[in-house]
């Protein structure tokens, strides 16, 4: 039974969606296992005790040293708590033969917890454990105070625990605005891409309100306002997760399991075909693995085949077929119907009990065949047609004997068909290739053969038409014809024969050129960027010379004319002028060489105002001069 | 006709040796300076190539201005304009002479690279 529910999400991928959703996540036997191996954990505290031990009974597994279980428990009881003693009661009552005694001082301070002032988590735990402990508890009195925390604290673990806390109290209490919360909280779920349901506080808080939802209307007897679609999309988001971080949230996705599960309600139904969903002749049964969230078989449903009809010409072959229950597993000998090779759509429906959710499921299912090749017939053909073709008929899988030559005046043909090997119905695989080995180079060739409107498959080579493809080069090919397609159990690679080519003007190379693509390029250098070309220095130099003789010029004629310095006067300002204006030029020489404009202009500034002002006073004076002269 | 043209020429030499003072005479030869500088570096150009462009119009540059700038204070200074620039005595456009210079260097110098 282990066996059963196989990893077969892949399966499930394959399903269609139609209007009702079936579930793409759900917990397979291995993921139950791994469940159960996180809550079997040792005990550390209480608080891990209660969930392992609660948890595990959920998944209908009882722990082994029960008595070992018990004597921990009470020994890390602290009777002062209200949530020591929660968890205390609860994992108690889950173990059996385990009785805790309560004395009147704990019973009080669980009957105190009782009231508007504690929290909901507060009074969830003191109900608990007051039911669990068999003691009596006012249900009105409760009710009251879960109305108060409800409209107090808003948040969907506070209403969620309010609801599991309303599912332990007596049926005559009125429950009926706590059981209007479901559907409050059922609106606030996110709707993720019409897949997932689930709450932003995480996938604790959506397995929580499931079980919550559940209980409570199991014990008011009220179907809860959750849709199919709304159930399997809860299914989806709490069962996609497969590795849990926490204790806590191992065991709130296990009781949203025990809950789906087994509740009076809805019970979310996962079908999945054992191994993949093909039939052939060798395999005629068509298997599929029933079960709920917990991967438990469903025997007592019936599966039904609602329609089945060929994807491609949309025929049906089956209306209303039942499966038959064998070992667990419902199959149905599909091969019965004779059906061709190809794809079926099932649409397939599980009934036996009003609470099944889900039960409409599409399936894709293959049906393979085997393939034969009869009349595989060679020929060479002249292309005058003035000999006529000679035919030699090769049967599979041996191999034509003589080869054949084919030079640029012949063509080469090759006509087969392709049969069903059980039922000599003519196939058209997907793939029919014919391939050209050169055995010497290493060189293929590959064609496609194509059927004509009778599925007579043909083949021919025109040699001078194809030499591009073969690089003119001459030689022995060996032909093979490779058959292929998803429903065909034997897919074919057969050498039918050799075939000798001659190409007119060998043009191909003497040596074949492996295809350069992927061995290393020639290395590019970098080309630097060169600088102009400059004129040969002698030539600078002759016209450096010559732009400065000018100068010599110059000075030749001021000295002709008479320019002299003799009205130089000694005064402060005129050498202050004439340093400065010097100081100013050699500014000039040093921003050509080191300095930028604004270093320039700063030292420009300085310069010039001081040679300014001097030469302001220098000016002066000489005007002065002048004046008195005149 | 050339004989009338160099007799005109001749003239005009003879005057200008004759009534032109000493000081434009000084800032002339200046100007023919910068004349025969400018056309040698035109020369090379159209000689040799424009490479390095930037330091040829730099230098051209500077040439032409100078020769502006030159002019300017020959007609600044000449006693026979003095009408014509009442506010502007000879050191004034001396000075200014100077200052434009300090401007055309610096532009020069930036372009030459």
């Amino acid at each position: 039974m282990a066996h059963l529910c196989l990893f077969s999400l892949l399966v499930l991928s394959l399903v269609i969606k139609t209007q009702t959703l079936t579930p793409s996540h759900h917990l397979t036997t291995s993921d139950v296992a791994r469940l159960q191996a996180v809550l079997s954990q040792p005990l550390t505290d209480l608080k891990s005790a209660y969930y392992s031990v609660v948890g595990l009974s959920k998944l209908g597994i009882f722990v082994a040293d029960a008595d070992e279980t018990c004597r921990f428990i009470k020994s890390n009881l602290d009777p002062s708590s209200v949530e020591s003693l929660f968890y205390a009661a609860e994992a108690s009552q889950a173990l059996s033969g385990c009785e805790i005694s309560v004395s009147n001082d704990t019973r009080d301070l669980l009957l105190a917890t009782v009231s508007e002032d504690s929290t909901a988590s507060q009074i969830h735990q003191s109900v608990s454990a007051l039911s669990s402990l068999g003691l009596p508890l006012a249900s009105q009195e409760v009710v009251s105070a879960l109305k108060a925390r409800i409209s107090k604290e808003d948040n969907v673990l506070a209403i969620v625990l309010a609801l599991q806390t309303a599912s332990r109290l007596s049926q005559q209490a009125e429950l009926g605005d706590i059981l209007e919360e479901i559907e409050d909280l059922a609106a606030r779920l996110d709707d993720l891409g019409g897949l997932y349901l689930q709450f932003e506080e995480g996938l604790e808080a959506t397995a929580l309100f499931v079980s919550a939802a559940y209980a409570l209307s199991d014990h008011v007897d009220m179907e809860p306002p959750l849709k199919e679609d709304q159930v399997i999309q809860l299914v989806n988001s709490i069962f996609s997760k497969k590795s849990w971080d926490s204790l806590s949230e191992a065991f709130s996705v296990a009781s949203a399991a025990a809950a789906l599960s087994n509740n009076r309600f809805h019970v979310p139904v996962i079908v999945s075909a054992q191994g993949p969903a093909a039939v052939s002749h060798s395999h005629p049964f068509l298997q599929l693995q029933v079960t709920d969230v917990l991967c438990q078989p469903l025997t007592s449903a019936t599966v039904l085949v609602e329609s089945a009809s060929a994807v491609t010409s949309k025929s049906a072959i089956l209306s209303q077929a039942p499966f038959t229950l064998r070992d667990g597993v419902f199959e149905l000998n599909f091969m019965d119907n004779q059906p061709a090779s190809g794809y079926y759509q099932f649409s397939v429906v599980i009934a036996g009990d009003s609470r099944f959710v889900a039960n409409h499921v599409e399936l894709k299912v293959k049906v393979s065949t085997r393939v034969a090749i009869n009349n595989m017939d060679l020929s060479v053909v002249d292309k005058d047609q003035s000999i006529g073709p000679k035919t030699t008929r090769v049967e599979y899988p041996t191999k034509a004997k003589a080869s054949f030559m084919a030079d640029s005046h012949q063509n080469f043909a090759m006509t087969f068909q392709l049969v069903d090997e059980t039922t000599g119905v003519e196939l058209t695989p997907h793939q029919t290739f014919v391939r050209l080995h050169n055995q010497k180079t290493g060189q293929e060739v590959v064609f496609v053969a194509e059927p004509d409107s009778k599925n007579l498959y043909k083949f021919e080579l025109d040699t001078a038409e194809r030499k591009t493809e073969f690089d003119s080069i001459s030689g022995t090919y060996a032909l093979y014809l490779m058959v292929g397609d998803a429903t065909l159990e034997n897919p074919i690679l057969w050498n039918v024969a050799d075939v000798v080519l001659k190409f007119l003007d060998e043009e191909a190379p003497s040596t074949i050129q492996a295809k350069t693509l992927y061995t290393p390029k020639p290395e590019i250098q970098h080309l630097f960027r060169e600088p102009e070309k400059k004129p040969p220095t002698v030539v600078s130099n002759t016209f450096t010379a010559l732009v400065l003789s000018p100068f010599l010029l110059l000075l030749i004629l001021w000295f002709k004319l008479g320019a002299n310095i003799s009205n130089f006067t000694l005064s402060p300002s005129t050498i202050l002028f004439h340093i400065g204006h010097a100081a100013m030029l050699g500014l000039m020489y040093v921003y050509w060489t080191h300095l930028n404009m604004f270093q320039t202009l700063k030292y420009l500034a300085i310069i010039g105002s001081l040679t300014f002002l001097a030469g302001n006073r220098m000016l002066a004076q000489k005007a002065v001069k002048r004046l008195e002269r005149k | 006709m050339s004989n009338s043209v160099f007799s005109v020429l001749s003239r005009f030499v003879e005057e200008y040796r004759s009534s032109t003072p000493n000081k434009l005479k000084m800032i002339d030869a200046y100007l023919l300076y910068i004349l025969l500088t400018g056309v040698f570096q035109f020369l090379y150009c159209v000689l040799v190539g424009t490479f390095p462009f930037n330091s040829f119009l730099s230098g051209f540059i500077a040439c032409v201005g100078s020769f502006i700038l030159a002019v300017c204070l020959r007609i600044q200074i000449n006693p026979q304009n003095k009408g014509d620039f009442l506010t502007v005595s000879p050191e004034r456009a001396f000075a200014d002479f100077l200052f434009a210079h300090t401007v055309l260097h610096l532009v020069v110098v930036n372009f030459v690279g």
